[in-house]
Parts: structure tokens; sequence; C-alpha cells
């Protein structure tokens, strides 16, 4: 591609391809059998899985001192991890209902896959909470319900914040991205020649007829839904950010955080989503679809918001040393030169020197330097949580209870079968759903909503 | 069923077969008159009888729904009579004395339903005064210790106890006409009763000869005070009495001597609430003891190098015209000088100078003490220059005379070749471990094997019992009756308080068979018998008989002691020849070991108890293994690092230990603690550490444990040693004293604080709260810890491990960070790596007002009460650790694993040792976090007795475990709203912070900032 003109507007879909067309393209991996390379995908991300089956067995039946974690250091990768795949959940809402708002027409290629990408890592997300407590089998105490011992749960706690924040993030987005497909549903009822499936697909299209009233309908519960999920996007992030700045430790009593979070979130979520729409639109030849420039697109966000965790980063060494508390001091200057230097490096090479390179146009427009760069992010992002995390807890106040955290053998396991679940999960979508919203492309063709120009 | 049978008729009596009228009268009227005359059924009950039935029915119902989750928990015997004295619920204690050590300290055994649960001090033990070491507070798990020896055993096999006295009492009697020797080995007899029994056993077989040994022996110290007072009696120093100690390598305040009694008298002279009287502490020594780091002036002196040093102060001292000394020796010293001193052992000048002036300025106010691991000559010079110095006034003389040394080495060479040339019949070992402890090259082993009738008695395998032919079990203290005496003033008695476990008989009922000469004459109230009738003879007479024998033996048996009239001043006069027959201290250089006793396992005898493997080192807090200590600059020069398995190679023997640098220790010294590295032992003492005992050799004279012209060399490889505290380098910058920066510790001068009282409080400022704080307007407990008394001994972390059933993780844990006591001692340096200044903190639950750990748990589960207590709901937590991260002070403890079956060898994994379990005391689950409770069992024991006497709780009748056991007094404990207590004088006082009060926590442990006595107001 050379150069671009500024001056008109981009078709979002290339090629002007025929609204039959997009239908068959996006329905195809619906309707035929899954190849090989399907299945070879799959059992990679089974085993994946299995492995943190394994070590997740392992932990629920020795208890969690199969993990690393010790006594300074009381949450290790469980916690990490969490904040990891809940950032890597930000992007889908963003993109789906933030940008819907903001009358961004390029996201209607790749929303639903974001989306989609979303619910499986909160999904993910979800299972950290959970297995990270001592006794997993009590969790049911985090929930307020009544009971004849009067106890209640604690509501100062940021934990109990977390635990409404997710999973109100997580049933909206679910609704959001149903309600989304529901028109879908309705193409692949009519579309489809199985008996079965005609009925799965008309249980879910809701008697979906492609009716005037309807579309209204839809178009206006859709905004809605946009409207509700948009704080929430922020929400989440800011809360689980709570768990840390609330608390008093040295290196998390930080009131930048909730912002220096949601940047960091939509970082990472963004570069995860662009990393795997790279495979997919070559798997399914969405090449036209979700487009270069759409890449384009997401790898300016990934700049700016790289951007700003580099400005909070550097904003958080600025304050330590401004506030004069010694203990807070000493948190930063360890961090960057402490036995846990080598995890800040990376996360800073990772999460503000690679993203810089997307200045460069060539480098944001090509394939394989994107998807590199945005690996580093991934990389940076989930070392960042283990910087916050762990550099903070094994250095706090008193030195004599400074210890270095060295992760297990469990700890990766449950790490590795996180991927394995999420991947999983990712393959199985792109065979159960369609991947792109049928009816939000169809509406960004080019000609598909007639303006005075084209007459 | 035919009709006949139906119309059978019946007949009662033969009158009514007969049908007499009378009979059949009285049948028609079948409730004869007056009966029911008054019958009127309404008036009974309003209870029909279906109602009746309906309840009944309903009834029955419930209760088998009540039952119906009823799971067996095993068998539970209730008891169907009420044993005398046991209450269920209620504990019993029982006056006793601890024989774990040479100390002999009177202890208070608390036993639930018949069980002993915890060891405390017995109070009113003139010597001990109600406190007790680590190692008597952990002596309940050797009680319990699953690997006790059950049964006697014969060549390894299960023998009766009859069969063994009939086949031994046999081979004495052969020995005796054979006219062949009966090696009796032990430590010294401290028992009046056992001492004439074994009399009555020598005359009985009178080739018997008694061998005292101990590895852990002050023989230097004894052989010393024979030399110079004529007499086996060590004196002890009156710390509470001197102004100005000196001690040579001597770890007073640690193992050498009866810490507890030292602890207790030197912390009398470290009163910074009352009085400032505090006295001042020179320490010299080579190694970096508990000791060292309390003195107010520490100097470096490799232990060799001791004899110079107390001679130089002679002459220095004689020069300065201090001290009169004999004309005729002051040739012998004449040659030692402080510039001659300084120059080859690079002593900090002006320390020493200042130790001279105050020497010549507290003339009979001072103590010079010597440490029992230096050499006889050593210890000799030390009482020289005391009686020079008029110090003697500071000794108390009372303690009783042994009559004998320690055998030495050259007796146990005869005894040796005796064995190998068949004179030795019998050889007898009392409850030591010889083949561990005693230098390979005397060849003991060899010539033991080589004796017919070998006999091991004790609690439990070692090295010694595997190679004995006979292997007699004996009884733990806990279940054996004696009497002990080490002071004149005094008798300690020992009573049983709970019956013997196993198959095991007391050593000395075992004598007592063998003296009567008949196997079956056994009985278990035998030595129970024997013990009154020599109490009645030996005491009883003596006393001035208020009360009948009977009554005098139960009054003593329940206050567990006995004052005797006897305090006679058995110091002898001090010879002068012993002195001037001391030859030259010679100049040693290169490298030498430096051997002594380990803190908690003894000479290893404790090494199967796990709570004393986990009691972190007080100085460098590793447990589980020794290692050998180098000095900074050593390890700089040869590049030394933390965990280098080093080979260490004196005496032509060689050993590979791990090293560790020890800011403060002497260069070119190897320091190693022994008493790890035990063979054969159960479980838990398996593989932790290695035995030091093997690089002694026959050959050294002058000190067993001070072995000069040793070599070593780094191997490559490593060795992981578990640290409770990360060992921070002095010299980095980067750390460098953090604890002062950040105001956990706080310390000054005893010049500044009388000049300057507010000197700690200078800075601060009230933070106002925007909020309504909670009110607490009853009882408020509180701490204060007094850090110029704590000596870090550790006997609070083993008081609360054994009355909060902590459990014993293993090194595999420590390693990892997941050590489970509630309280640990902080110690962190600073100054200079090779002169640093230490400070101590025993850290616990802060009980913050607060408590930044309470608003994050989300389930409540740590939460306030209202008398100030930071608690813990187990059954509520689900384990998310947030308020561990939360806690500043880090002291909340996460059970990672169900540490009662993780621990590698299933340590808990028995019937026996949940005996030694506190019932007041949850016994945590896996997935739980928990932290210090302020003892909570005891408030709550405390306020069930205030409420039943109808008063008010009084914050003093609460007595926490650590502060039970603390010897130095340094912990106080009460209520804070109570403007009359102690702790709220603690908590007002101008020494008094909290830790990291920025953070505004609000703690209710206060610390008394320590004060140190220096000459300047600097330290």
């Amino acid at each position: 591609m050379s150069e671009v003109d500024y001056s008109v507007e981009l078709s979002v879909v290339e090629g002007r391809p025929g609204l039959r067309e997009i239908e068959d393209l996006i329905t195809k991996p619906l309707e035929s059998k899954p190849d090989k390379k399907f299945f070879i995908a799959i059992s990679i991300t089974l085993t994946m899985l299995m492995i943190g089956v394994i070590g997740l067995g392992l932990t629920v039946y020795y208890g969690i001192g199969m993990w690393g974690n010790n006594n300074p250091v009381g949450w290790g990768f469980g916690i990490v991890n969490f904040v990891f795949w809940v950032g890597i959940g930000h992007a889908g809402t963003l993109i789906s209902a933030i940008l819907f708002l903001l009358r961004q027409k390029w996201r209607n290629g790749i929303a639903r896959f974001a989306e989609g990408m979303t619910i499986f890592a909160v999904m993910t997300a979800g299972i950290f909470p959970l297995i990270h407590v001592g006794r997993p089998w009590l969790a049911g105490y985090l929930f307020p319900y009544p009971n004849q011992h009067s106890i209640w749960v604690n509501f100062t706690s940021p934990l109990l914040w977390d635990v409404f924040a997710v999973s109100t993030y997580f049933t909206v987005s679910f609704v959001f991205w149903y309600v989304g497909l529901i028109p879908d549903f309705a193409a692949l009822r009519e579309k489809t020649s199985n008996k079965i499936k005609h009925i799965v697909y008309s249980i879910f299209s809701l008697g979906w007829r492609g009716s005037n009233k309807h579309w209204q309908n839809y178009e206006m519960v859709y905004l809605i839904l946009a409207g509700f999920a948009t704080p929430l996007v922020l929400s989440v992030h800011t809360i689980v950010s709570f768990d840390f700045a609330v608390s008093i430790i040295p290196g998390w009593h930080t009131t930048i955080f909730p912002p220096y979070f949601v940047a960091g979130a939509v970082f990472s979520g963004f570069a995860m989503v662009q990393n795997v729409l790279i495979f997919v639109r070559k798997i399914f030849n969405y090449e036209h679809i979700i487009t270069i420039d759409t890449l384009e697109k997401m790898n300016k966000i990934i700049l700016l918001t790289g951007t700003l965790v580099g400005y909070a980063y550097a904003m958080e060494f600025f304050i330590a040393w401004y506030s004069g508390v010694q203990a807070e001091q000493f948190t930063f200057i360890n961090r960057a030169f402490g036995p846990y230097a080598w995890a800040y490096w990376i996360m800073i090479s990772c999460n503000v020197i690679s993203p810089q390179l997307f200045w460069f146009k060539k480098l944001r427009r090509s394939l394989v330097p994107m998807f590199i760069i945005a690996v580093f992010v991934n990389v940076g992002m989930w070392f960042e949580r283990f910087v916050i995390v762990i550099s903070s807890l094994s250095r706090d106040f008193l030195p004599s209870s400074w210890a270095y955290f060295t992760p297990t053998a469990t700890d990766f396991a449950i790490l590795i079968g996180s991927f394995g679940l999420f991947f999983t999960l990712v393959l199985l979508f792109t065979k159960a759903l369609p991947v792109v919203s049928i009816a939000e492309i169809k509406a960004v063709v080019d000609g598909a909503q007639p303006t005075h120009k084209e007459h | 069923m035919d009709s006949n049978s139906n119309n059978k008729k019946f007949w009662k009596s033969i009158s009514e077969y007969n049908n007499e009228p009378e009979i059949l009268k009285n049948k028609r009227n079948e409730f004869s008159e007056g009966v029911t005359d008054d019958f009127e059924p309404s008036e009974l009950s309003g209870m029909s009888r279906r109602k009746f039935i309906a309840l009944m029915g309903a009834a029955t119902a419930i209760t088998a729904t009540a039952c119906s989750d009823y799971r067996d928990k095993g068998e539970i015997i209730p008891y169907n009579k009420r044993p005398e004295e046991i209450l269920p619920g209620t504990a019993n204690y029982y006056a006793s004395t601890c024989t774990g050590c040479e100390s002999l300290c009177g202890i208070l055994v608390k036993t639930r339903e018949g069980r002993p649960i915890k060891i405390d001090g017995n109070p009113d033990h003139p010597v001990n005064k109600g406190k007790i070491c680590a190692k008597g507070q952990a002596e309940v798990t050797n009680l319990y210790d699953p690997t006790r020896i059950k049964e006697p055993l014969f060549n390894k096999r299960k023998v009766s106890w009859e069969q063994a006295d009939n086949q031994l009492i046999s081979e004495f009697k052969k020995a005796t006409e054979d006219g062949v020797e009966i090696a009796l080995i032990s430590e010294h007899i401290l028992s009046p009763t056992f001492n004439k029994l074994l009399a009555e056993f020598k005359s009985k077989y009178p080739t018997t000869k008694q061998y005292y040994y101990s590895a852990t022996d002050n023989g230097n110290k004894l052989n010393a005070a024979f030399q110079s007072y004529g007499n086996y009696s060590i004196p002890t120093p009156r710390y509470d009495k001197a102004e100005l100690v000196v001690a040579l390598d001597d770890d007073f305040l640690g193992v050498d001597g009866n810490s507890i009694e030292n602890t207790k008298n030197y912390s009398m002279k470290r009163d910074a609430i009352n009085k400032v009287n505090f006295n001042r502490l020179y320490v010299i020594e080579g190694r970096m003891s508990l000791t060292g780091m309390m003195s107010d002036y520490r100097m470096r002196l490799r232990p060799e190098a001791q004899l110079e040093f107390v001679w130089t102060l002679i002459n220095e001292l004689k020069s300065n015209g201090s001290i009169s000394f004999p004309a005729e020796l002051a040739s012998k010293v004449s040659n030692y000088t402080i510039t001659k001193l300084v120059s080859t052992y690079k002593i900090n000048e002006k320390k020493l100078r200042g130790l001279l002036s105050d020497l010549s300025k507290s003339k009979g106010k001072s103590i010079i003490t010597a440490g029992k691991n230096l050499s006889e000559s050593v210890h000799v010079s030390v009482n020289y220059l005391n009686e020079l110095l008029n110090n003697t006034g500071n000794f108390d003389y009372n303690n009783f005379d042994l009559g004998a040394s320690y055998a030495s080495y050259k007796d146990f060479e005869n005894l040796v070749s005796k064995m190998e040339s068949g004179k030795v019949g019998v050889v007898l070992n009392l409850d030591i471990n010889p083949l561990f402890n005693l230098p390979a090259d005397l060849g003991f082993g060899k010539g033991y094997s080589k004796v017919k009738t070998t006999v091991a008695f004790t609690l439990e395998n070692n090295e010694t019992s595997e190679k004995s032919k006979y292997l007699l079990p004996i009884n733990h203290f806990l279940e054996s009756w004696g009497d002990y005496r080490n002071k004149t003033y005094v008798m300690s008695l020992q009573q049983p308080v709970i019956n013997p476990l196993f198959n095991t008989r007391q050593k000395e009922s075992i004598f007592l068979t063998w003296v009567s000469g008949e196997a079956k004459s056994y009985n278990v109230n035998s030595y129970h018998k024997y013990l009154l009738e020599n109490f009645d003879t030996a005491i009883y007479n003596n006393s001035s008989k208020k009360t009948d024998n009977k009554s005098f033996w139960y009054g003593s048996l329940h206050d567990g002691i006995v004052e005797l009239n006897t305090t006679t001043n058995s110091k002898g006069v001090f010879n002068t020849g012993s002195f001037g027959s001391l030859s030259n201290p010679a100049v040693k250089s290169n490298f030498s070991v430096y051997l002594t006793e380990g803190y908690f396992l003894g000479g290893g005898k404790f090494a199967n108890n796990g709570w004393l493997q986990e009691t972190p080192h007080p100085v460098t807090k590793i447990t589980w293994d020794n290692y050998v200590s180098v000095s900074p600059s050593t390890a700089k020069q040869f590049g030394i690092e933390k965990d280098d398995l080093l080979e260490i190679s004196v005496n032509n023997k060689k050993l590979k230990i791990a090293a560790v640098i020890q800011p403060g220790l002497a260069d070119e010294v190897l320091h190693i603690e022994f008493g790890n590295g035990r063979k054969v032992v159960g479980d838990v003492g398996l593989e932790t550490g290695v035995n030091a005992f093997e690089l002694i050799s026959k050959k050294n004279t002058e000190s067993n444990f001070v072995l000069s012209g040793a070599e070593f060399s780094k191997t490559g490889e490593t060795y992981k040693l578990a640290s409770t505290q990360e060992h921070h380098s002095l010299d980095d910058t980067f750390v460098k004293d953090f604890h002062k920066v950040r105001k956990i510790i706080q310390e000054g001068t005893v010049n500044e604080y009388k000049k300057h009282p507010h000197f700690l409080h200078d800075e601060k400022h009230e933070v106002f709260s925007i909020t309504d704080e909670h009110k607490y307007t009853e009882v408020k407990w509180a701490m204060a810890i007094d850090l110029n008394k704590c000596t870090s001994c550790g006997g609070c972390v083993t008081a609360c491990n054994v009355e909060n059933n902590i459990p014993v993780v293993g090194k595999d844990q420590v390693l990892l960070g997941r050590e489970m006591q509630w309280m640990r001692i902080d110690r962190y340096y600073s100054g200079t790596p090779d002169e640093p200044e230490t400070s101590n903190q025993p850290m616990l639950c802060q009980h913050c007002d607060n408590a930044p750990c309470e608003n994050v748990c989300p389930v409540n589960a740590t939460n306030h009460s209202p008398d100030g207590l930071n608690q813990m709901a187990y059954n509520r937590c689900v384990g998310t650790r947030y308020c561990s991260n939360n806690c500043p002070y880090k002291v909340r403890r996460f059970n990672f694993f169900n540490f009662r079956d993780h621990f590698a060898d299933s340590y808990y994994e028995n019937n026996l040792t949940p005996l030694g379990n506190n019932p007041e005391v949850t016994v945590r689950s896996r997935g739980v976090m928990e932290k210090c409770t302020f003892c909570i069992q005891k408030i709550m024991d405390a306020r069930q007795v205030a409420i039943k006497e109808e008063r008010p709780l009084n914050g003093n009748d609460v007595v926490t475990a650590c502060q039970q056991a603390c010897p130095a007094e340094a912990i106080v404990f009460g209520d804070s709203n109570d403007p009359e207590s102690k702790i709220s004088k603690y908590r007002k006082h101008n020494l008094a912070y909290h830790v990291l009060e920025t953070l505004n926590v609000k703690p209710n442990v206060t610390y008394i900032a320590k004060l140190r006595n220096t000459h300047s107001e600097e330290v």
C-alpha cells in the first residue's frame, strides 16, 4: 500500500464485496467441518489446559504451598495472572462499546472477536481469585448472603469490590455480546440446512425477522448497553487497581493506580486482540474485512496507551521522590536496581520502548513487526503486574522479613493452563459463532449506505 | 390356634384354684379398698394417652434426628469415676525439676486431663524464679517423641526388664568376681539420693569406676576453680551487683552457665523504667555471641589471645597502680602491654583504654568472667584478676562442690586401653552419647565394641545406644521421681506428672534393682520409697521439724523445693601459686577453629526436637543446621559467600560445612557450633548440619574447643542454609541502617537520656483523626517490650510455640520463608561489618487500633474486639492472604500446607505428638491465616475467673506465654486503660515508641528504646 489520502474516509471493508459474499465468507467456518489445522491447534491448547488442570489439582489437593508464595509475598502468580487476564479483557468492551459510541466504523470488523476475547479473558481471570485463596471450597463467604451467624462480608475490602466489579463486568459484556449476535443468529438460521442447527439458531435468534421495528429496538438496546458498558470498562480495572492502591504497602499505595491500570489494560488488551486477529484474518481470508488500516488504527492505540503507561511509570518515580517518604523511595529504587531489577527492565523495554516503534508507519502497517511488538507488549504487561505485586511485597517496611519469591513448576503450569483455557475458548469460538459481525460489516461495506455522493 | 387355648383357666394360687370365697370376693373387687378411693383421673394430668404417645413419638423422632449427625471420632472413654485432682477443662500444675541441663531449674508443669502440656518456671524456686529457657519449654516434645524407645532391647531385640536385669546382675557379679572394671559414664550426678544409691551400687560391685563426661562441659572452668580455690565449685557471678562486667568470650546470657539466673540478674542492672542504673558490659570475643550483641563495648579477639589479654589487663592495672601485685610475679606479665596487644590483634585502642580506666575506677564493683571454652590458664588468670580487683564479693559461692572434675582424655585413653585388653567387663552409659561426642582418635568406639556388656540408658536411639548390647529405655523427667541440688541452699524435688508412656523405667530404679541383686525386686514405687527414706533421714531429720514427716514431704513436693539453711560460703583462699605456674601465652597465627555449644541443641541431646531445631539462632537466625562463621574480611579475602561449602581441616581431620559471613567475628576464626549432625537419631534430627565434634582431637591440650592451626578450602559446592531473616550485607549502602532510618529501632545512650530524657520524641507531632475513633471503655490490652532487657534468647518464641500449638514446618519450608512462629526476634546490624552494633527486637502482632489487616479482609475473618485485640476467626478465614500483605510488620502466618501432615517425615502423623497440644487453642488447618492472639485463651480464662468471683477483670491477672517465659522480664502485658497498671507506665514512658509510628496504625505493642551505656553521648 502506498500513500494514503487522509482527506477521504477510508473504506472499512476493502474491495466492495457483495453482501451475499460477506455472509458466505463469515459463515463458512461454521458450515464446514474442522480441518486438520484446527485439530492441531486445539490439541496444543488443550494440552496447555491439561497442564494447568494438573497444576490446579495439585494446588487444591496440597495447598497454596505448591506455589512460590511465602511470608512477605502473600500474592504471587495467582494475582499477577488475574490482573493480567482482566487487563486482556479490556480491549473487547472498549472496542465494541466506547468506539461504537464514538462512531468509529472501523471497529465493526473486529468488535465481535474482541468482545469474545473479553469474555474468555474475564472467564480465565475469574478462575484466579477463586483458586488463589487458601480454602477455595469456602469462597462462597465472599458473597453477601444471609446466614445464621449474621456474618456479613466486609464492604471495606477491595477484594470484595473486585468480586462485584468483575462479575458485573462479565455479565454486562456477555449480554452486550449476545445482543449483538441476535441478527447474526437469525442470518445463520436462514442459511443453515442442518435441522439441529436450525433449532439452536432459532432459539438464540429470539424470533428475529429483520423487520424495521426489530432493527429499531435492536439499535436502541445496543446503544443503551454500549452506554452501560462504557463506564464499566473504566471501573473494572480501577477497582482491580484498588486491591493495591487501598493497601498501605509502599509501591501499592499510589493514587495514580486507577488511570494507570486502565491505560495498561487497554494497552495489553489491544495487543492481544491484534495478535489473534492477525491469525484470524489470514486463516479465514478476512484480509479485506479486517484490513491493514484497521490494524494500524489499533497499533496507534497501542502506541498511545503505551506512552500513557510509560508516563505513569515515570510519575510513580517522581512522586516517590517528591513524597520524601523513605520507604516509598526505596521501593522504587529497589524495583529498578534491587533483586527484581531484571523483571523491571523487561517491563520497561517491552512496555515503554517497544511500542514507540509504532511511530514508524512502516512498522505500524507490516504484519510481522507489529505482531512481534504486540507480543512484547503482552509479555511486558504480564511483567508489570509481576513487578507491582511481587517486588513491592518482597521488600516492604521491615527489612527483617524481606524475602525473595521464586515461582514453582506449579505456578508455571497454572500460567500455561490459563493460556490454554483462553485459546481453547477462542478456537471453539471460531468454529461456533461468526467471528465477525455479519450485520455490522454489511452496514459498512462501501455502498451499503447510499449517500448523495454516489449518485 | 384352637379356641381351647383361649379358654384356658389360669390360677394364681392353690386357694384360687380351690375357689375359696375370700379370694373370689377379692377378685371381683380387683382394686382393693383404699387404693382407688382418691383416684380421680381428671386431676392427675391433663394429658391424654394419645397426646402422650404422640409426644413420645415426637421426642423419639427428634432425638433420633439429633443423633443422626453424630460422627464417630474414635474411642472416647469418659471418666466413670472422676479421678482425684482432675477436673476436665481445668489445668493442674505440679512443681518439679527440669533436668534438661545442669542448671536444674524449678518448674511448674501444666497438665490437662493428666497430660503435661507446658512447662513453666517455678516462681518459688530461688534460682530461676519462675523462668525457664527454650530447651526446658520444648522438653514436652521430648516426652511425646514418637521415636522414643518403648521396650528394653538386648542385641536390638525386645527383652523383658526382668530378663535384662537378671542378665546384667549376673554380669556385674561376674565382673566383680573376675576383678574387671564396671565403667559408669555419666554427667555429674546432682541428685543426692541417686549419689547415695550409686555409692551402694559401688559397694556391692566394688570394681565400679565412675567417669564424669559431658559434651558441653565446663571442665576448664571447674579445674581452674580447683587450682585457684581447691574445690570443684564454680562461683556464680552476681550480675545484679556489679557495675562493670567484662566477659571474655563468656556467653553468660546464652549458653555459658545458668543463663536464666544470669539473665535475671543482669537485667536488674538494665532498668531504664524506674532508676537508670545501668551496668556497663564489655565483651571481648572471637565469635559473635548473644552476650556480644548485648554489649556496650565489644572487641574482637581470637580465643587463643584471651590469656594475653588478661595478662595485659593485669600488667596495665599494675602499672597504673590500681592493683597491688606481688613483685615476684611482676616479671611474668610485664611484657604484655596495650601497645603490643593492639598491634598484634588490631584491637580498638580507645575501647581498650576505656576498659582499663573503667576497671581501675570500679574496683570491687566489677566482674570479669571467661567463657567455658577458654583454656584453664585463662580461667585461673581471671580468678586472680577478680581477686586483685577485690571483686570476690560480686560472686555467689554457694554452688555445690561437685567433688571431682570431668574425666580427661587421658582418663578415657586409659579406659579405652582397658576395654581393648578385656579389663572392662561392663560399660554403663547413663543418658549420654560418648560415641557421638568423644574425639574419634580416642578409639572409644573400637574399644566399646570389644566390651562384652555395654549398656545404654537412653530415651531414644543414639550413636552410643546403637552400638550397645543393652538398650534400657528410661523415663523422661516428667515421668520420674528425683531430688536435685546444685546450690547448697536449695534442694529441688522432681515428681512424675504422667505415668510412663511406654515400658520404661527411671534410671535410678534400675540401679535400685541391681543393688538389690534381685530382678524381681523392682516395683514402680521402689525408687519413690527409697527417695522418701533418704529425704527423711537427710532432709527432714535435719530440718527444724515443725510438722510430721509426711506433711513436710507433701509440703515440699507441692513447693517443688526445700530451702536449706546451709548457706556456708565455700569460697576458698586464692592460691597464688596457681597463677604463678601458668606457662606464657603463645602467639598464634593462621586460622583456628572455635567450637561453642549450640544455643538450642545442647551437645546433640535435643537434635530430635523440632521446636528447638526450628527456633532461629539468636544471632544468625539460621534454623535446622550448623555452619562455619567467617569474618567479613576473611570472606572478602578468600571470596567466600554465604552457603559456600568449605572443607575445614584441623588435627588431620576434615569436615565439610557451609559458610556464613558473620559481622563482628574475629578475623582468622572459624566459628562452628556443635550439637548438630547426629547420625543415629529420629526423623526430625536426621540430616541437620554436621558433627563438629569430629574436629576435636585427643591431642588438644589447652582447650578442647579452640583448635589452632586450621586450614580451609572452598569445595566449589554450596549448601543451602535456612535462615528466617534475609542476610543483608552491611556495607551495601543500598539498604544500610534501614532499621534506624525507618524508626523501627530507636536507640540512645544512657548519658544522652539522662541529659535529655525526651530525646526520642523531639520530632514527634500529634496526628489528628478526621473520624471519630473507637472508644475502649473497659479493659484494653497492650504489651510493652523493654529492649534494654531483651537478650534475644528465644525463650519467648518457644513458649509461644508450645502454648499456641504452632507447627514445626521443616527446613524446606523455612527455606521458602514459611516458618509459622508467631513471634520472632528481628536482628539488625549497623556500624561496620567488622565492628557491628546489633539491635534486637521481638516482633509479634502489634494489635493495632487502626489495623490495616482488618479493613482488607473481604470476609471479616480478622476483626477487632472490644478490648482492643486484633482477632482471627479461623473458621471464617478463606485464606486470601490480603491481611498478611497489608501488615506492615509482617507478623501474620499462613498455613501454606496442612503442616500437621506435610512436614517431610509426617512429624505429627502419630498418636503421640498431638498429646502435647494445648486443648485451649485451635489446631489450624491449611489455607488459614494465623498470628499472635495475645494468648486470648489466657485472657478468657482470667475473665471467667473474674466473672465467677463477681469482680472486674484486672489486667494483671493475665500473663501471656512469652511474658511468662522471658527471663529478663522484658515483656509487660496488661490493661492500658488502667492508669495504675505497669503497662500504662511503660506506654507513657519517655523511652516508649511504636515501630513505624508514621503509619498511624496505632500499635498496642510499645517498645522501650534501648540505651547503650557508653562513655559519651554518642553510640
